[in-house]
């Protein structure tokens, strides 16, 4: 049964010059989970809140949006409200109440439910969603999947028939991501709750969604079941970035042809060991140049947040050589980015060395350390931000924004908050490149940005590196790593578990390891990126069946 | 367990009140001598794991109130001694001591109702007064905690960017107008979206309703109309002057008119319910593990 149906909508921002959708028709049916895809810019964003009456944003509309054969216009304000529900992107920001229950509470208290039904509703959702063992905590103590959750669960309080949700683990570790991905199949599955969700990171969601809606430049190029749709977009590189490794290799080596679109690591795996010999096992090993100078020495460095804390580093030993790119990887909570913050004197450090550039941290005086020395590109780029338009902010920093490639004449009334998280990233690091520093510190870089910012960014720093400078990166982001790093080091409980190049570090991995890793695992050695699976089954060439 | 700290939140907040109210009027030793006994009985009941050096403050605070009267107030008809040409008069020393005393029973009664009182317990019983203020106050405990962690953050990244140079106090101070500056802009940007996430979520659509925890069970009207009797009996005395205590020039001999006596027996039966439900409570529990 149809439940949503969009007919010819188009529209245009008061400020915009061309429309941001245009004439864009599609209808979903009940129980249906739609993954709607698109680069930054292809309006994916407007077309979900145009599908949420509430925050249908203002300028120029045209066509027609239904749900249940009604406009949407029709709505009375509580079927609109409680019916469709909607989470965002930033976990922390939707949470309007201080405690979790209250929070649960919060929507059916605008509709004016009276206490029994709110009771037994928040009851059922704490059961249902696994946040009993929290109900009473502050929501300001919660992690940031824990914080996701409770917004998927404050907005399922409200009984919708339809879920939108707009880039929901774009903020989330892996894991906490998966998790949720989970959760959000569970209750599609289970109370055939119809989901329609906007992501970049669609690794996980393509193969258990039922349809693939893909957005580029305000309209619709692609809308089907993800093995149909994928092959329509083999010629847009920018959508076709986001896709599932598997797909990607696939279409990479042309198999989508011959009808072979793997959208998981397991058939991505089948379709290599069918279709590729293995008489070249690996890839001749690149012989890293960078000399044995340590820019980054960490020895035995132990700290703690309050005296009765726990010890965050135990103890934490590692050495980053000058020109270098060194990656490290780990779970939440596992002191990486407490350790960067050791490197940034941000954090003082209880006892242990740390020498930069073959000289002790505390013998940098007056802020030496951050001139021409050492940088540090914070989580959250916003709080580098302390000007109101792009040009203040980086005055000084112009040669390093051209080089980045941001568009400075576009933007620079522009307020830094607005620019899209890639801009935000590149305007941050062009402000913290402006101290010419030799040694740049980034704690998860790749955090929240689209496929193409992404490459951007990692394009970027391989440059920065090639010319000279040593990079530092902590990040979750395995595939990344892979992509950029000379070394990677796996973190855990505060101490360096494993180190090596990726290749080595990969391949001895068998969790904590990329997609392309995992589908050539077995039937060839030490392939970590997908560049590197291409080039090695090109090399083997097809198995003659 | 059904202790005092298990009732609904508003029978809570009318027991402290009149518990702490009821002995501040008509400065009478009786009154508050009864005060002072319940507030330290359930305080001690309750708080068994504090150090006997938390009540140090507090009879420090009784000391300097009971010192400080008859030192700084010569009034009364008996002097004790002469200090420096100024007489120490006996009721200015009664005096003193009543009034530390009555200080300190209404401190302990308070130190109980903090203890038991959290934050929305507290916002249960704004929110009985008014919705709106319920919902901006948790909104507003909500937001607080964010800001402080994101403006710690800032200063964070804006050390290592040369703001916060190390040793110059104009420094600091300037770089932290700078951060607060941005913070504010900060803190409008994401409340755009907290309010998207309200209204996504039907803010507006007709008449709210304020959501609590508590619900006002058999007991809770049970000692919420106890108190409202025990109260009333103490009225007649309270409002009539009955228990007016007069200290000066003389001291007189204390109430005893049958308003009074009413008032003594109600008051002290209202601050002795709360600690011997405790130990009631306690008997039985010890009673149950002895069954087991």
């Amino acid at each position: 049964m149809e439940i949503l149906r969009v007919e010819n909508l188009s529209f245009k921002y008061p400020t915009g010059k061309a429309p941001t959708l245009k004439e864009l028709s599609f209808s979903v049916n009940e129980g249906e989970f739609v993954v709607l895809c698109g680069a930054t810019g292809s309006g994916k964003s407007t077309l979900l809140r145009l599908l949420k009456r509430e925050l249908a944003p203002l300028g120029e509309k045209s066509g027609s949006v239904c749900y249940g054969g009604r406009s949407l216009e029709q709505l009375d304000a509580r079927t609109a409200a409680s019916e469709i529900g909607f989470v965002m992107q930033r976990p922390e920001q939707q949470i309007a109440a201080d405690k979790v229950w209250h929070e649960l509470a919060l929507g059916l208290e605008n509709l004016g439910e009276s206490q029994d039904v709110i009771r037994r509703r928040c009851a059922e959702m704490a059961g249902y969603f696994g946040i009993a063992p929290w109900f009473d905590r502050e929501t300001s103590k919660l992690s940031g999947g824990q914080k996701q959750l409770l917004n998927l669960a404050a907005v399922m309080a409200m009984n919708p028939r339809v879920l939108i949700l707009d880039e929901p683990t774009a903020q989330l570790d892996p894991i906490a991501a998966s998790d949720f991905i989970g959760t959000l199949l569970k209750i599609n599955r289970e109370l055939s709750l119809t989901v329609i969700i906007a992501e970049h990171r669609l690794e996980e969601l393509i193969p258990v969604c039922d349809r693939l809606i893909a957005l580029d430049c305000g309209e619709i190029v692609a809308d089907a079941p993800p093995r149909e749709a994928l092959p329509l977009l083999a010629s847009r590189p920018a959508l076709l970035r986001m896709m599932p490794a598997a797909s990607r290799l696939s279409m990479a080596l042309g198999l989508e042809t011959k009808g072979e679109v793997p959208l998981t690591v397991r058939e991505g795996k089948r379709m290599i060991e069918e279709h590729y010999t293995n008489k070249v096992r690996s890839l001749p090993a690149k012989t890293p140049v960078a000399p044995e100078v340590n820019a980054l020495e960490f020895r035995d460095v132990w700290f703690r947040y309050s005296q009765k804390g726990e010890d965050i580093l135990r103890g934490t030993s590692f050495h980053v050589k000058q020109g270098e790119f060194f990656c490290i990887l780990g779970a939440n909570g596992s002191g990486k980015t407490t350790a960067l913050g050791a490197v940034a004197a941000i954090n003082r450090i209880f006892s242990g060395k740390i020498k930069i550039f073959g000289k002790q941290l505390k013998d940098y005086k007056n802020g030496t350390l951050y001139q021409s020395c050492l940088a540090w590109l914070p989580q959250d780029p916003q709080t580098l931000f302390l000007r109101n338009t792009l040009r203040e902010e980086l005055k000084g920093a112009e040669a390093e924004a051209a080089m980045l490639g941001l568009d400075l004449v576009k933007y620079a009334d522009t307020h830094p908050y607005d620019l899209s998280g890639g801009e935000q990233q590149l305007a941050a690091l062009a402000r913290v490149l402006s101290t010419k520093p030799k040694l740049l510190l980034l704690d998860e870089p790749t955090k929240g940005l689209d496929a193409a910012s992404r490459e951007r960014i990692t394009d970027i720093l391989r440059r920065l590196r090639d010319g000279g400078m040593t990079i530092l990166a902590v990040t979750h982001d395995a595939e990344f790593a892979a992509d950029a790093a000379d070394r990677c080091a796996l973190f855990f409980r505060g101490e360096i578990v494993s180190t090596g190049t990726p290749r080595e570090f990969f391949a001895a991995n068998s969790f904590y390891t990329t997609a392309a890793n995992r589908m050539t695992r077995g039937h060839y050695d030490g392939i970590v990126t997908l560049p590197e699976a291409v080039e090695i089954c090109r090399l083997n060439g097809e198995a003659k069946a | 367990m059904k202790t005092i700290a298990d009732f609904n939140p508003i029978v809570q907040t009318l027991y402290f009140l009149s518990a702490a109210l009821c002995s501040m009027l008509g400065m009478n030793p009786v009154m508050i001598v009864i005060s002072l006994v319940g507030a330290l009985l359930l305080y001690i009941l309750r708080a068994e794991d504090e150090k006997p050096t938390g009540h140090l403050f507090t009879l420090l605070l009784f000391a300097v109130t009971a010192l400080i009267n008859p030192l700084f107030y010569h009034n009364g008809a008996t002097v004790l001694l002469v200090i420096n040409n100024n007489p120490i008069t006996l009721e200015a020393t009664l005096y003193g001591i009543t009034a530390g005393a009555m200080i300190i029973a209404v401190l302990y009664h308070f130190r109980s109702f903090s203890k038991i009182m959290t934050s929305d317990r507290l916002m249960y019983v704004f929110g009985k007064l008014s919705g709106k203020f319920a919902l901006t106050l948790s909104m507003t405990l909500r937001y607080i905690p964010l800001f402080i962690t994101q403006m710690e953050r800032v200063r964070a990244a804006q050390r290592t960017t040369g703001q916060y140079k190390d040793g110059s106090i104009a420094d600091t101070v300037k770089s932290d107008l700078r951060v607060f500056s941005v913070m504010i802009t900060w803190a409008l940007e994401n409340g755009i979206v907290t309010a998207d996430s309200m209204e996504a979520r039907g803010y507006g659509t007709g008449k709210r309703t304020s959501f609590a925890l508590w619900r006002m069970r058999r007991r809770d009207v049970i000692f919420l109309l106890l108190i409202l009797l025990l109260v009333g009996l103490q009225l007649p005395a309270l409002l009539s002057g009955a228990l007016t205590f007069t200290f000066y020039p003389n001291i007189r001999s204390l109430p005893t008119s049958p308003a009074a006596i009413l008032a003594y027996i109600s008051y002290g039966a209202l601050v002795l319910t709360p600690s011997a439900i405790e130990c009631i409570e306690r008997a039985k529990w010890k009673y149950f593990v002895s069954k087991i």
